[in-house]
């Protein structure tokens, strides 16, 4: 007699089991990214989607694969303090338009946010979902800290986040051209402070000025919405 | 040098949690330790190999990290499917709106700064 369902056990009970899933689903979602070249076809998004499903097939509960691919959740937090390195490298890189660029920051970058919350709220949606809405221009490791420190769903917010960065990439720099935007430091910015690294990933396509200034407004709004939203949300509520 | 940058991030993360407790309660402990990494990177005015190396090798697989816990959308997919169309909505608007302003402010505010700086320039002839 073949144990079967033992061997299926010994599998899919590992603590291993979760991350081998993930790596697995993660590297043919990467091949998929490579072949096809989709923009849709993000290979973050496309291996959530692919890991939902076969979760939800083999019926495993979202916990007990939480607790199998934890050693890479672990990681989260360093590579999130690591964010400090593009921004300084950035940050040095473009010093004759930090005001421009630092006022834009400001004013665009609350716009950005508040306007997204604002949209949502006239819509009736339920206040979880405001606060998961608001982070959604900023690079998913910081929405989700910023998502979960005031109110909203981390998780949600990374999927938020995603959709956003590819929404702005469909439009990219050839809307921004059609709206008379035509200076490669405003593109990029645009694209940074809007749709984070995905944005980044087109904007380089553009050339070196536009992919510095997207590199730079990705990092100071990831930064300055995690600072400034968590504060703000702590007086307001 | 891989495994000493890992290490000085993960301190770095560690020492953001403790902060987190002791003084900033609003701010999550990995962005304190992001704003201590900033500060400690512009008072060396420079980042050393170590740090770029193991900055470079988890930013690199970033997008992997992110993956189990975004996998928990799972347990919101009933509540989400009511809200489709709306989210659809107030993601695409805003986005729209967004990134028409900032690259609008942006060019705006350059075209200023040259301006300005053309105007001096024909003060000093």
């Amino acid at each position: 007699m073949t144990d079967w369902a033992g061997a299926w056990l010994a599998v899919s009970e590992h603590p291993l089991f979760g991350l081998g899933l993930t790596l697995g689903l993660y590297q043919l979602a990467l091949a998929l990214y490579e072949k096809t070249r989709w923009v849709f076809l993000q290979p973050m998004l496309v291996c959530v989607c692919l890991l939902s499903l076969v979760l939800w097939l083999l019926q495993i509960p979202y916990a007990r694969y939480a607790a199998s691919s934890e050693l890479l959740t672990l990681l989260l937090g360093p590579a999130t303090v690591a964010l400090a390195v593009p921004l300084f490298l950035n940050l040095r890189r473009v010093r004759q338009l930090l005001l421009p660029t630092v006022v834009t920051l400001l004013v665009a970058g609350s716009v950005a946010t508040v306007l997204g919350v604002l949209l949502a709220w006239w819509l009736g949606l339920e206040s979880w979902l405001l606060l998961t809405l608001a982070p959604k221009s900023v690079t998913s490791p910081i929405a989700m800290l910023v998502a979960e420190q005031i109110g909203g769903v981390a998780a949600l917010a990374a999927v938020f986040v995603i959709i956003t960065g590819i929404i702005g990439v469909l439009l990219g720099p050839e809307f921004l051209r059609r709206c008379g935007i035509t200076h490669p430091a405003a593109q990029g910015l645009a694209l940074g402070l809007t749709s984070h690294a995905i944005g980044t990933a087109r904007a380089l396509q553009e050339g070196e000025e536009c992919g510095g200034f997207s590199a730079l407004a990705m990092s100071l709004m990831g930064v300055s919405t995690a600072v400034l939203l968590p504060l703000l949300v702590a007086l307001w509520v | 040098m891989l495994l000493r940058g890992i290490t000085a991030l993960v301190l770095f993360q560690l020492l953001g949690s403790a902060l987190q407790v002791l003084l900033l309660p609003m701010l999550p402990g990995p962005i304190i330790g992001l704003l201590l990494l900033f500060a400690w990177l512009l008072l060396n005015g420079e980042v050393s190999p170590a740090i770029n190396e193991g900055a470079s090798a988890l930013l690199r697989y970033l997008p992997l990290l992110l993956v189990p816990p975004s996998a928990g959308v799972i347990l919101y997919a009933e509540q989400l499917a009511d809200d489709l169309l709306a989210l659809a909505f107030v993601l695409s608007l805003s986005l729209v709106l967004s990134l028409w302003f900032s690259g609008f402010l942006m060019q705006r505010l350059i075209e200023r700064q040259q301006r300005l700086k053309h105007a001096k320039e024909h003060r000093h002839d």
